[in-house]
């Protein structure tokens, strides 16, 4: 197997489950890009993330066929805190995905790198997680007294702190109010800028992904309905039977067009 | 790192202080009280309450108030005992009231008001009992008022603890009010639904179904996705975790604890089982 | 008060006009969340209010059930102080759906969990079975009546939501974020139940973070920063050129097609269609 993280023909049904959720799903994340995952709820978005992460059948049981494998090792042959450093996840919610065991967000994203036995000189490094997120001021602030979109910018840092090179994140700006969806995903270009991660982003701001995806996904009941470039996918017009609104952009050539207006740079360039 | 019992020297302050981290993260405490070891802190309230109610007569527990609010005056937490001696009164009021009027055997009445004969006995012994309450109650407020929980935690910890000891007092803390916030959205939600708070017992009864339940399913669907966040950050990885707060001990606070329970366990010892007698 | 009729028209002589008269809230521990907010709201307007969070926004609309009493100022409904009248009893004319669906849903069935709320209206029988058929026919999900609402998705939870406060047919609707978290298709459910609450009548008041949804859905947007009201208007007048340093100083942004047609120099253009509209009126074939 090659390089990067790779799902070859994965299908995967939750323990008790009658049907599978995920159906032949092949992916492939590498170093440096951003693949984004677009589609309906409950078309197995977030499975498909606690595949790519490895939680799926690690912690949560149920059932994996084909292969989700990381440079050639299969993931449920890596154990949970070697894989916590390949490969890390976010949830919605920031506040579940606090420890409740530290008093300071400094302390907080150092959790994985002391769980880890690192000693203090080296722990003390994880301040370049909190600048890369834009969190250095708040570094002395109780982590359960944040705003949402702070939140997740701690929950993002905690599992950068662990180095990964690959992040998956589930919908991470959904709870979150425009200036708070700002936040990540600046700290999410700034993260594919200076560390090279791989990202695995689910999102329905399609608007977002047409801003930092370089690829995109869509799944419907549980298979790949359509992938490739960004903007190729995102321009798709197959995209509102399947149930995803394209970015703005797309919308408004749409309507222009179908007025009879022609679309010129001019125009493509106001509306951005 | 080596997770060494903290000695005179302090070697894992030392190390902390070598890794030049913030000062809000090592937050040492400072004051001539304060400074001291939470595990200190501890042994003094676990001696006090030894005193206060092992030892017989007056002295024990008249000795432990007054080192306690001396004590906390020097911590400068004395005002903030305040609530602490209010909780206690409810306690008192009944062994005062029981103790007075109800000793059995006491014949040296008071005085004499209707069918009720309160006995100087019973007043003395009631009194006693109160200040064995009242020394209690404020040395384990001393001890909760100058002792943050994280300081208690990172000592148990390094002692052997353990990270899921932390964890469990971390989560049933952190448990409270976020289970207190859900419970309160929920019955916001069913109130805005037309659903009675006030009413007859059974109505109320009735109303528990739609409160508790979404309290319920919520607590326990977020337990799933808190593992999972735990696990992506290695918390189930082997072996003692880094623990990057150190509190200072020294030799002559491990050779004070020692001393002071040994011998508090021995003055109880003394005065139950010999003839000595104090005040 | 209000028919029992399917999808009856209330004339606005029932629907309550509600004001707020100089409302000040701060809650138990000193947080000052609302100052002197002055409102009024005519019976069957369409009202977004927008805002970040922190803004006072779901403090306001909590005082329209009386969830939370002023600490200064009187809320009123028909220019009658609501000071004295239960949560439940004003559940009867302003209906609140609340952003997560799990905070709320408690029943083993769909169906049991719609009725709900107008039972404890005092409907029962037939007339309770046909307004909890309607409502969940007005979201698209009259095919799960038994099913188990956590068999559901989140989206449908959701839905499941708004049908459970839609069955009480309060001639107020107030909408906390009905379309964070769904995906295209609930946001269409949303928008179709906004416009048919507004066909026939209702007042629809609606806290949302998305711009294209408030300007292609409601007449007025209220936009608020740290407890009062900034900017109160038309999608023309809030999202125009004119109003962007203070839509930006409450940290927001306005829709993308304002911001286009403001490159263009087109005039406030705060929806797609008025985009297009003001194109092919500039003449560009």
């Amino acid at each position: 197997m090659s390089e990067g993280l790779v799902l070859a023909g994965a299908s995967y049904r939750y323990a008790g489950a009658s049907k599978p959720t995920l159906r032949s799903v092949d992916l492939r994340l590498d170093s440096g890009r951003v693949v984004g995952v677009v589609g309906p709820n409950e078309s197995g978005k977030s499975t498909l993330c606690l595949v790519v992460a490895g939680l799926a059948p690690g912690v949560i049981g149920g059932r994996l066929e084909g292969s989700v494998g990381l440079d050639g090792i299969e993931l449920n042959a890596m154990r949970s805190p070697d894989l916590a450093q390949q490969c890390g996840l976010l949830f919605q919610n920031s506040a579940t995905q606090l420890s409740n065991m530290t008093a300071t967000v400094f302390e907080e994203v150092a959790f994985g790198p002391c769980n880890l036995k690192l000693p203090p000189v080296e722990v003390i490094e994880v301040w370049w997680a909190l600048r890369t997120v834009g969190l250095e001021k708040l570094a002395s602030r109780d982590p359960v007294r944040l705003s949402g979109g702070q939140g997740q910018l701690v929950a993002l840092a905690s599992v950068l702190a662990l180095r990964p090179r690959y992040l998956v994140l589930d919908e991470p700006t959904s709870e979150l109010d425009p200036a708070g969806t700002k936040l990540v995903t600046e700290a999410l270009e700034r993260i594919v800028r200076e560390t090279g991660a791989g990202i695995l982003l689910v999102e329905h701001k399609t608007d977002v992904l047409a801003r930092i995806a370089d690829e995109v996904l869509v799944l419907d009941h549980g298979t790949v309905a359509l992938s490739g470039p960004a903007a190729t996918v995102l321009a798709d017009p197959r995209l509102a039977e399947l149930g995803v609104e394209p970015p703005a952009g797309v919308r408004l050539e749409r309507a222009a067009k179908a007025s009879g207006l022609e679309w010129s740079a001019e125009l493509a360039e106001a509306v951005g | 790192m080596t997770p060494e019992r903290p000695t005179a020297t302090s070697p894992v302050v030392a190390e902390a202080e070598e890794a030049h981290l913030p000062e809000f993260v090592r937050r040492i405490p400072v004051g001539p009280y304060r400074a001291l070891n939470p595990v200190t802190k501890a042994t003094l309230a676990v001696v006090a309450a030894i005193l206060a109610f092992g030892v017989r007569g007056w002295t024990g527990p008249a000795v432990v108030l007054v080192v306690v609010v001396s004590c906390a005056w020097t911590a400068g937490v004395l005002r903030r005992m305040a609530p602490f001696a209010l909780a206690t009164l409810p306690l008192v009021a009944s062994i005062l009231v029981v103790n007075t009027f109800l000793y059995p055997g006491a014949h040296d009445t008071i005085a004499k008001l209707g069918p009720l004969s309160p006995t100087w006995t019973g007043a003395t012994t009631a009194l006693q009992a109160t200040l064995r309450v009242v020394a209690f109650g404020f040395s384990a407020a001393l001890f909760a008022l100058t002792t943050p929980v994280d300081d208690l935690l990172v000592e148990l910890e390094r002692r052997g603890l353990g990270r899921r000891g932390a964890f469990v007092v971390g989560s049933a803390l952190g448990a409270v009010p976020s289970t207190l916030e859900r419970a309160r959205e929920v019955a916001d939600a069913q109130r805005a639904r037309g659903m009675e708070t006030e009413g007859g017992l059974w109505r109320r009864f009735r109303g528990l179904v739609p409160l508790i339940g979404p309290v319920l399913f919520g607590a326990l669907a977020e337990v799933e996705e808190r593992t999972m966040a735990l696990e992506a950050r290695a918390f189930t990885a082997p072996g003692r975790r880094t623990i990057l707060r150190a509190l200072p001990d020294s030799g002559r606070q491990r050779a004070a604890r020692w001393l002071l329970f040994v011998g508090s366990v021995v003055a109880v010892v003394v005065t139950l089982a010999t003839p000595v007698r104090l005040p | 008060m209000i028919t029992q009729g399917p999808a009856a028209v209330i004339s606005n002589a029932l629907v309550p006009s509600v004001e707020f008269e100089a409302v000040s809230f701060a809650y138990p521990d000193g947080t000052r969340a609302l100052e002197e907010v002055s409102l009024r709201i005519e019976p069957g307007e369409s009202v977004a209010v927008v805002g970040q969070n922190g803004s006072g926004k779901s403090t306001l609309v909590r005082h329209l059930n009386g969830l939370l009493r002023p600490t200064a100022g009187r809320v009123m409904l028909d220019g009658l102080d609501i000071r004295g009248l239960h949560v439940a009893r004003l559940a009867e004319r302003v209906g609140l759906a609340f952003q997560n669906p799990d905070r709320q849903l408690f029943a083993g069935r769909v169906a049991t969990e719609v009725a709900f709320g107008p039972r404890n209206l005092g409907l029962s029988g037939p007339a309770l079975d046909e307004r909890v058929g309607a409502a969940l026919a007005d979201v698209g999900l009259d095919g799960e009546a038994v099913s188990n609402p956590y068999d559901l998705g989140y989206s449908r939870r959701k839905l499941l939501a708004l049908a459970s406060v839609l069955a009480m047919r309060t001639p107020i609707l107030v909408l906390d974020e009905p379309t964070t978290g769904q995906d295209a298709r609930g946001v269409g459910r949303v928008r179709d139940v906004v416009a048919g609450a507004v066909a026939e009548g209702r007042t629809v008041i609606a806290i949302s973070h998305d711009m294209r949804f408030v300007a292609e859905c409601f007449d007025r947007v209220v936009v608020m920063r740290a407890g009062r009201v900034v900017l109160d208007g038309t999608p023309e007048l809030v999202f125009g050129e004119s109003a962007w340093p203070e839509l930006r100083a409450a940290d927001l942004e306005p829709p993308r097609a304002a911001v286009a047609g403001a490159r263009l120099g087109l005039g406030s253009t705060p929806t797609d269609a008025a985009l297009v509209a003001e194109l092919v009126a500039a003449g560009r074939r």
